[in-house]
């Protein structure tokens, strides 16, 4: 789970002054509150995973506003311990129960056609502390049609880990068996970082009154413990920790379109990306989506997703028979495999009153619930030589979005 | 699917001549953005959130955090923009 904390981690600095970005362009204030449950279940391995949160925003004048939110991660589940171990149940005791609190802040400061956004997210559990930061600049050009934007999130996280200084070979280190004493002065533990660097630069255009296109490119760099300190891997004669190389730099290349149909009134919405990174995982997705009005109170939308990736390098799902060199992982993530994601939004929209308000105070209403479906297929990924049974997912989410 | 032997097999010219044409593409797309003017007036349905790439923010991260969990990629994702222009 510690790589998945990372990702989650530099996702939200990222995100954070986007998020600024989109919440204070019409009323005064925003709040908004939703919950998201996912759940993926597997013999054995069933995850299920809570998702609430909440986000205040507030206009100061014209130029600037704050914005505050809060995010709570509940995850409950089993993984495997010991992957590829030959005639070993490898999920047995290997349940874990964690929660995320997660905390942020932000700014944005708007002049004329320019913008800039901060922002600064905390996020701590049993075994992983995270410390991000997130600046974003933007310039709308040409009478606003053109939008560039380019912004820097900057992680330092901490990964809790099992103290064992005499091991000094990768193969002699063993997993952290629980979160006990983790971030205290229990000398069982220690703590290994991992620094993040995301670039992001993107250009929007609105082409004509009807066609909007985004391209966005990423740039991310990862330095120290990606791997899951809990998980070993069985390399022929034994199990160790797995154990990734320290750095990893990702690049990826998007491009979005959304095209209103204006007899119909919905909208068309493509996107692409291409990926790849120094693992040798590449990868790319394609989306489409449509999105409908019916009548004046109520939008839908339906979406499907493809995505298809190659293995990293080093990846095996045998190292006792096929080892990959000085590394070994168990992460599925990093096998080769396709994913196909179908889903659907639904929201309703309150009209407004003569004055423009809703409810009688307020700028704007929207109640919205989604879900989604992911199947995924591994194309090299056993668990000791059996299919893994927990290859789809199902994500269930609702909210409401209030502006003042 | 991008496999790796697919790439293995493009060689090296071919690869180069694409990012170039990518390139150019690029460039010819921002010189032409300056001529693309759509005046406020006109933006009734680009105003729309469905036409919107950072109208929804909150829910991108959302999706952005889960597939990324069960996905090897990451980046390429929504930046702020498009919508009315009338920040």
């Amino acid at each position: 789970m510690q790589l998945t904390r990372a990702r989650t981690a530099l996702c939200v600095a990222a995100l954070g002054a986007l998020v600024l970005v989109s919440s204070g362009a019409r009323a005064d204030g925003r709040a908004s509150a939703s919950t998201t449950l996912f759940l993926e279940p597997g013999t054995g391995t069933t995850v299920t995973n809570i998702t609430p949160q909440v986000d205040l925003s507030q206009n100061l004048g014209d130029d600037v506003t704050l914005s505050v939110g809060y995010e709570a991660d509940i995850v409950s589940g089993a993984t495997e311990r010991l992957v590829d171990a030959p005639g070993i149940d490898v999920v047995t005791g290997a349940s874990f129960d964690d929660i995320r609190h997660s905390v942020r802040g932000g700014f944005e400061i708007r002049h004329d056609v320019a913008s800039l956004a901060g922002s600064y997210t905390f996020g701590t559990e049993s075994d992983y502390q995270s410390h991000a930061f997130s600046l974003t600049a933007a310039a709308e050009l040409f009478d606003r049609n053109t939008r560039l934007e380019l912004s820097y999130a900057r992680a330092f996280d901490r990964v809790c880990n099992l103290s064992q200084p005499r091991a000094t070979e990768a193969v002699e280190r063993q997993a952290l068996d629980s979160s006990d004493g983790c971030f205290t002065e229990n000398t069982a533990r220690t703590t290994n970082d991992l620094a993040l660097h995301n670039f992001q630069l993107s250009w929007t255009q609105a082409w004509t009154s009807t066609l909007a296109v985004q391209l966005t490119a990423t740039a991310n760099l990862a330095h120290g413990f990606q791997t899951n300190p809990y998980r070993a891997i069985w390399l022929g004669r034994g199990g160790a920790q797995e154990h990734a190389p320290e750095d990893r730099a990702r690049y990826a290349l998007g491009v979005r379109v959304n095209w209103w149909l204006r007899p119909i009134r919905g909208a068309v919405q493509l996107a692409g990306r291409i990926y790849r990174d120094t693992w040798d995982v590449e990868s790319f997705t394609v989306e489409v989506a449509y999105e409908q009005h019916l009548g004046s109170l109520f939008r839908l939308r339906a979406r499907g997703r493809y995505y298809g990736q190659s293995a990293a390098a080093f990846y095996s799902d045998d190292y006792g028979r096929e080892p990959r060199g000085q590394y070994f992982v168990g992460d599925r993530e990093l096998s080769e495999l396709t994913s196909i994601l179908v889903g659907g939004r639904f929201a309703f929209v309150p009209e407004s009153d003569d004055e423009g308000h809703v409810l009688g105070f307020l700028a704007g209403l929207e109640l919205v619930a989604r879900f989604d479906w992911l199947i995924r297929d591994y194309a090299n990924f056993r668990l000791s030589g059996l299919e893994p049974t927990d290859t789809q997912a199902f994500v269930i989410s609702g909210g409401i979005e209030a502006g003042w | 699917m991008a496999s790796r032997s697919s790439s293995e097999l493009r060689r090296p010219g071919q690869r180069g001549r694409l990012a170039a044409l990518g390139a150019l593409l690029l460039v010819a797309s921002a010189l032409l953005a300056g001529c693309a003017t759509v005046r406020p007036e006109d933006r009734e349905f680009l105003a729309e959130p469905a036409m919107s790439f950072s109208a929804r923010s909150r829910e991108a991260a959302m999706d952005e955090h889960i597939l990324q969990n069960r996905e090897g990629s990451m980046g390429g994702g929504t930046a702020g923009g498009g919508g009315c222009g009338c920040n």
